[in-house]
């Protein structure tokens, strides 16, 4: 990772976008992670969620398909 | 992170789930599921979502005589009818990977205490939805609806039987419109 990487905005979605991304793709065709922790996790999350706390996500990312749309919270 | 990590296009969601004002799914990642080791045989996975849908329907089934609002009414009805229809082709499914004669009884594995999705009995949502408003009763069928599609989008992900992963998916697509029909009827009755 270059340092410049640490300079990248972050694409951002508002509520309204990812309200409206989920209900025009099949969830089989983005990745939707919960990277809170997992008693927020268990409070309420998006349907579908997969929880991966911070902590965790990079030992957990081999288990997503990098080529898909990603969307975290 | 995850740019970083090779995933080619990562968007993070503005305001986090504080902002978030649409459907909330509750309760732990293997929810519903938690009975199951994490490589439960497909089987099983049928025969749960089997028996949430029949705890589903006994409840949509009672519902109706608590209530006088006819839409409500419809709606409820309809939704058992759904219900059947996923048993059906759980059913359908469940028979052909166990290879059981067509036609022979299906059932599922049974809850504890006719619990239904998100931990709620039955018989405790029936006596709940006694003397509340209308729209607190789809309040809490919209909080059913989308813990059932949670589930089936994460059923759906497990396993490799490509039927199954059909199915599961038609059946998370079917709770998703469940919930837009309970939605629409609540801004309506708002």
């Amino acid at each position: 990772m270059s340092i410049i990487d640490y300079f990248k905005p972050i694409p951002t979605m508002n509520v309204a976008q990812v309200r409206e991304l989920l209900s025009r793709k099949d969830p089989s065709e983005y990745n939707l992670i919960d990277v809170r922790q997992p008693r927020e996790y268990e409070r309420a999350h998006l349907p579908g969620a997969r929880l991966m706390p911070v902590a965790e996500l990079l030992s957990l990312a081999d288990t997503l398909d990098p080529n898909k749309p990603t969307l975290a919270y | 992170m995850l740019s970083t990590a090779g995933f080619r296009e990562v968007y993070s969601m503005e305001g986090g789930m504080r902002a978030w004002d649409g459907l909330a799914a509750t309760g732990a990642p293997d929810a519903g599921m938690s009975r199951f080791p994490e490589e439960a045989p497909v089987e099983e996975l049928i025969s749960l979502a089997w028996s949430l849908e029949e705890e589903s329907r006994k409840f949509y089934t009672e519902l109706p005589s608590l209530l006088s609002d006819q839409d409500a009414v419809g709606l409820f009805h309809d939704l058992v009818i759904a219900e059947e229809h996923h048993q059906s082709m759980l059913a359908d499914l469940g028979r052909r990977l166990t290879n059981s004669a067509a036609g022979a009884a299906f059932s599922g594995t049974g809850t504890p205490g006719d619990v239904m999705e998100g931990g709620m009995k039955i018989s405790d949502a029936l006596n709940w939805v006694r003397g509340k408003k209308l729209t607190d009763v789809l309040d809490l069928a919209i909080s059913l609806e989308t813990n059932s599609y949670d589930l089936y989008i994460k059923m759906g992900r497990r396993g490799s039987d490509a039927k199954a992963k059909e199915l599961f998916s038609l059946l998370s697509a079917g709770e998703k419109e469940h919930l837009e029909r309970l939605a629409g009827l609540l801004d309506r009755k708002l």
